[in-house]
């Protein structure tokens, strides 16, 4: 790790974000000027109602989306100064994704799949750190499979394993365990905090599971694209109950 | 139902047009070269027609030479017949015509005016009446003394020469200089130009050149006021019966039809190419449809579980394909209409062609439409009907891709249809069949679609793979996507990569039987010519050679041992095979109306083409093997052949054959000589004494001399020496056999060049089939590009993968090319040889296929490069959240 990002505090952040879609009388304010940090080395879970604007959040933190106005960062990269190329590459090399589903390209093996941003950038993956991250979502057997040979569960499992490949500053996850029945469901949970807690990687979850919430080390809830609540050291219960409080 | 099919087309516009474009060329080619044609036969007619405006009635004579091409050359008549027609009462005006080929316009840059390959050049005698003279005077006079010429005024403007110029003409005796005094053109007022060249001299001068004193090629006459041309016809020919004596109009009409045949043989073999194309939009129509019935198999589950009768579900297919002919067939209707008045454009500057509008005909319309939706509909209903098979269940399956295996039984399937094509082809080529050229024809689309369609589906996947490892050196992942992208769907691309391998199969085919040719060419020549010079003719026009006094100067050059002349001319063969002939080909023309008097006189048989040459030298210069019978034998009436024709035709040594020449009539000659090998030039020797007394005025001339030097004479001295006997005749060269190969075969590379020009055409539509999949493809992975841009692939590795992609499918495309191509060539070229043992050597220019492989592949990258930055252009985040 470099020294900035060493003596940088959070992994990725939001200063005053704001996200309108349309205009007049269609107009949405999908983020209504959120601000908030995410810690380097910690898993934090991002929930709320849907149509709270969880999603574009993470869509901007990522760079897949720009903001109306306010910033975001990820390590020391303020994100509304880069150009679309810049974006791209950042992706690439400093960021991981997991999404709800099709995250996988069908014609690539699993292992193909895993390594593909470091393909994309040209570089040769730290093959230590690469065993490590199969060995820990347990994907060593099925290393040739193609997408379509393996489960739902697998596939996200591999998709988890993508993101961490290239060690990157952050793993963003968009209800990655949505599509899943609930035990594998749990163990993908139970590989994402095992990365953050023994691999040191830093991870952000949208996910309207309370008991998905509760492998977090910190929640922060969304209503009407502000922030209306967080909570560290959650728990299902915990959680349910502040979801009902914000529900009235 | 239909509402639903109608609505779904509108909102993929850009599909339909795309679609509709690849049959829509191949319309608008067909079309265009039918509104060519047809504009260019009417300006002729037009223009023929005000030539012989004031012409009533012609007498000639009933002696007729075929000359090939439907060209035909009349025995001159007597100069004394003309004074006999201006007698016969009610003649007004009368005149002796020359009419010869036997010149040439030499420009002033020393260059011969006009393409060998383009219209004649034409030698006339000057006739006062204004009414009987082909052309109209429209600046100058005409020529006064026999130092003086008319030139047309485009020929003028070509050459450069201007009123009072002088201006060079090429005869055959001698390079001549004459004063220009008159410019003429065609038409009422002389304002339009005709394909002809015309050169007018005086009479004397004219038959001088025209090479024939004392005759004239046919008389003119006008009728008296008030007398119809019949009558006057009718009038003549009870005077003069003995002469052959047509009407003005039919006169006209045969000059009209002389020419239309020419552009009608040329629309012909244009439009072949325009099927070609439209074959090769066959396999992108039915490409199409399967990736759309694929895409749409969730889409018409639905609808079938909804309740909707499989009838209806390939109704909606079928109506699709309907509208998308009916589209191709108005954009090939408009396009090839501007493509006809283009091209015609471009001819103007050759001849006059009359503006306006285009004479689209309801045959035309008919031809677009037919072709149009016909086709469209044919390549639509197997895939239209493979949609109606899609189970209403299958609404509630993942899977919206065409992912059916190729299967066993397309092995099976492939191989017979191989098996098949063999066959035919085999009954083709060996001449055993009964149509060898439908079976050719039958075969070549068999193959072509077994290995294309039913054969290619099994190896596209691993072809693709292969083909990407140059991509994927190094472990780039864009270029390992490429390949597993080619590999996806083996059948779509290997109907994609078939519209590519017909166009390639048949460049590869040309280049091959043109590499063969020249390479026999030029051996036939090392073998055969002992020659060490040759002094030949540059110019392919009939008509033109080398002077005759040249070839005695050449023979006593010092250093010159042998200067043997060889001579080119028609024939007519009138013994039994040529009997037979006639009778299994019967000429299409009839006596017809406005003939009177005595009929075409020549009798039936097979028209041929003969060499006149000296035996005594001839037999030593060029090497036919053995000889049975001797050249010296070989007196007047005598003619030597080859075993090869003398075995098809039945000859044997000593049998008097019987031949017909239009200028002596039939006569027996004997067979002296039958040499061993045969060369496939003509295969018929006549001795000059007998061929001068034969051929019609134009063919008497040399046309190549072949020069042996002594053997101690230093060869390029005696060039040089050679060089400067010539050196006044723009026409002809002094050439070493190499040169002598190099001309023999250059216009085999014009022809080549004009036919890879319009196989251009199938392969531009092969490259839209490729743009068309894969912007479908793309289309169908839309999700997955966006995953790609969302982690990390930049815009330029994508459009960089999917023009991988396109060129993996060209390259597969142009492999199979060809190899079809090689294919088809080793059987082409397995018959020739059986044909023509002594000289066909079968060649594979290797550089040549070599760009044709890296064309094709670059083709590829250029028909991705539309669809590769629309991929790009995709938004990753709307990408992913489509469904
Ligand atoms: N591309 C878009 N165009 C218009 N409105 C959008 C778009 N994407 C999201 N929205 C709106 O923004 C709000 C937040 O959406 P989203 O971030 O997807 O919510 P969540 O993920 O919490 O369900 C919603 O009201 C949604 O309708
Ligand atoms: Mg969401």
């Amino acid at each position: 790790m470099s020294t900035s990002e060493q003596t940088t505090f959070a992994a990725a952040g939001a200063v005053d974000a704001v996200k309108v879609y349309g205009e007049g009388d269609t107009e949405v304010r999908a983020l209504d000027g959120v601000t908030a940090t995410f810690e380097r080395g910690k898993f934090t879970a991002i929930m709320g109602p849907s149509g709270s604007g969880k999603s574009t959040l993470m869509h901007c933190l990522a760079g897949l989306d720009r903001l109306s106005t306010g910033r975001v960062f990820v390590g020391d990269t303020y994100l509304d100064d880069l150009s679309e190329a810049q974006l791209t590459e950042l992706r690439r090399d400093k960021i991981g994704f997991v999404f709800q589903a099709f995250n996988l390209i069908p014609t690539l093996s699993a292992l193909e799949n895993v390594t593909l941003p470091m393909d994309l950038a040209g570089r040769k993956p730290d093959q230590e750190w690469l065993d490590q991250v199969i060995d820990t979502v347990g994907l060593r057997p099925r290393l040739t499979h193609r997408p379509s040979e393996l489960s739902g569960g697998q596939q996200q499992r591999v998709a988890v394993a993508r993101a961490l490949a290239s060690q990157p500053e952050i793993v963003f996850a968009d209800e990655p365990t949505g599509n899943l029945d609930s035990r594998s469901g749990g163990e993908l949970l139970q590989f994402m905090r095992h990365a953050v807690s023994d691999l040191g990687q830093t991870i952000v979850m949208v996910t309207h599971d309370p008991t998905a919430a509760a492998y977090a080390d910190r929640v922060v809830f969304l209503a009407d694209g502000r922030i209306v609540s967080e909570m560290t050291e959650p728990t299902a219960a915990r959680v349910l109950d502040l979801m009902k409080q914000l529900g009235d | 139902m239909l509402r639903i099919a109608l609505k779904d087309l509108l909102a993929r516009k850009r599909r339909l047009v795309t679609t509709s474009v690849a049959i829509a060329l191949g319309i608008a080619f067909l079309t265009g070269t039918q509104l060519l044609s047809g504009i260019l036969s009417d300006s002729i007619k037009s223009l023929v027609g005000d030539t012989y405006d004031g012409i009533d009635a012609v007498v000639r004579s009933s002696k007729v030479q075929e000359v090939g091409f439907g060209n035909e050359i009349r025995t001159p008549v007597p100069e004394g017949l003309a004074g006999q027609v201006a007698e016969v009462g009610g003649v007004r005006a009368s005149s002796g015509i020359v009419e010869t080929i036997t010149a040439q316009l030499v420009g002033k840059d020393g260059k011969i005016v006009g393409s060998s390959f383009g219209p004649p050049t034409i030698v006339y005698n000057w006739v006062e009446d204004p009414q009987l003279r082909f052309g109209t005077l429209r600046e100058g006079t005409g020529p006064k003394s026999d130092g003086e010429i008319v030139l047309d005024f485009g020929s003028a403007k070509d050459g450069g020469y201007k009123i009072g110029d002088t201006v060079t003409v090429a005869g055959q005796t001698q390079t001549e200089q004459f004063k220009l005094v008159g410019l003429t053109g065609l038409g009422k007022d002389g304002k339009d130009s005709g394909g002809a060249k015309s050169l007018q001299f005086t009479t004397p001068v004219a038959q001088r050149i025209g090479q024939i004193p004392g005759e004239f090629s046919y008389i003119v006459a006008a009728a008296d006021e008030g007398l119809s041309q019949d009558e006057l016809a009718k009038a003549i020919s009870a005077a003069l019966p003995g002469e052959q004596v047509v009407t003005g109009e039919r006169f006209s009409t045969e000059n009209q039809e002389s020419i239309s045949q020419f552009v009608d043989i040329l629309g012909t073999f244009v439009s072949v190419f325009g099927y070609i194309a439209i074959f090769v939009a066959c396999f992108i129509i039915y490409n199409t449809f399967s990736i759309i019935v694929a895409q749409r198999t969730r889409e018409t589950a639905l609808l079938r579980a909804v309740g909707a009768r499989r009838r209806q579900v390939l109704a909606a297919t079928m109506l699709e394909a309907v509208v998308i002919g009916l589209v191709s067939s108005v954009l090939g209707l408009i396009l090839g209409a501007f493509l006809g008045t283009g091209l015609a454009k471009a001819f103007s500057s050759s001849f006059s062609v009359k503006g306006g509008i285009p004479p689209i005909t309801a045959g035309t319309v008919i031809l677009a439409f037919v072709i149009g939706v016909g086709v469209t509909v044919l390549s639509a209903v197997f895939p239209a009907w493979r949609s109606t098979k899609v189970p209403p269940i299958a609404a509630l399956s993942e899977v919206s891709v065409d992912r059916s295996d190729v299967s066993r039984s397309r092995l099976v399937w492939g191989i017979v249809m191989l098996a098949l094509g063999g066959v035919l082809m085999a009954l083709g080529l060996t001449d055993t069949g009964p149509n060898p050229i439908g079976e050719v024809g039958a075969s070549a689309l068999l193959i072509l679609v077994a290995v294309a369609l039913v054969l290619g589906p099994l190896i596209a996947a691993p072809m693709s793979r292969v083909l990407a490892i140059p991509f994927a050196a190094g472990g780039r992942i864009t270029g390992r996507l490429a390949g597993e992208n080619a590999a996806r769907n083996p059948k779509r691309t290997a109907a994609t990569a078939a519209a590519l391998t017909i166009g390639v199969t048949l460049v590869t085919v040309i280049a091959i039987l043109a590499a063969s040719l020249k390479a026999s060419i030029d051996n036939t020549i090392t073998n055969s010519l002992k020659a060490d010079l040759v002094v030949n003719t540059t110019t392919f026009a009939i008509g033109t050679g080398i002077p005759a006094n040249i070839a005695d100067q050449v023979a006593t050059t010092p250093g010159v041992k042998i200067a043997s002349p060889v001579r080119f001319g028609p024939v007519r063969l009138t013994d039994a095979a040529g009997k037979k002939y006639a009778k299994d080909n019967p000429e299409k023309k009839g006596p017809g109306a406005g003939l009177s008097g005595t009929a075409d006189t020549a009798p039936s048989g097979e028209d041929s083409f003969m060499l006149g040459v000296d035996p005594a030298t001839f037999f030593e210069v060029l090497d036919l093997g053995t000889l049975d019978g001797s050249p010296k034998d070989m007196a007047a009436g005598t003619f030597a052949t080859t075993r090869k024709t003398a075995e098809e035709r039945g000859w044997k040594l000593g049998d008097k054959v019987p031949m017909f020449f239009a200028r002596s009539g039939e006569q027996e000659l004997e067979l002296k000589v039958i040499a061993q090998r045969d060369i496939g030039q003509s295969s018929l020797y006549l001795p000059l004494t007998t061929f001068e007394q034969v051929v019609p005025p134009g063919f008497n001339i040399d046309n190549a001399i072949y020069v042996v030097a002594d053997s101690q004479a230093d060869i390029p001295s005696v060039q040089k020496s050679l060089d400067a006997l010539v050196k006044d005749l723009p026409t002809i060269k002094v050439q070493d056999l190499q040169e002598y190969a190099q001309s023999q075969a250059g216009p085999l590379n014009t022809i080549v060049l004009v036919i890879y020009g319009l196989l251009a055409l199938a392969i531009i539509i092969a490259l839209v089939g490729i743009a068309n999949t894969l912007g479908l493809s793309i289309l169908e992975r839309t999700k997955e590009l966006g995953l790609l841009r969302a982690v990390g692939m930049t815009k330029k590795q994508l459009r960089r993968s999917i023009r991988q992609e396109a060129a993996i499918v060209a390259v597969f495309g142009t492999l199979l090319g060809l190899v079809i191509g090689i294919a088809f060539s080793v059987a082409l070229s397995i018959v020739i040889t059986a044909d023509n043992p002594d000289i066909f050597s079968y060649q594979l220019p290797i550089p040549t296929l070599v760009a044709i492989t890296v064309i094709g592949a670059l083709a590829g990258v250029l028909a991705a490069i539309l669809p590769a930055r629309r991929a790009a252009r995709l938004n990753p985040l709307t990408a992913i959240s489509s469904v």
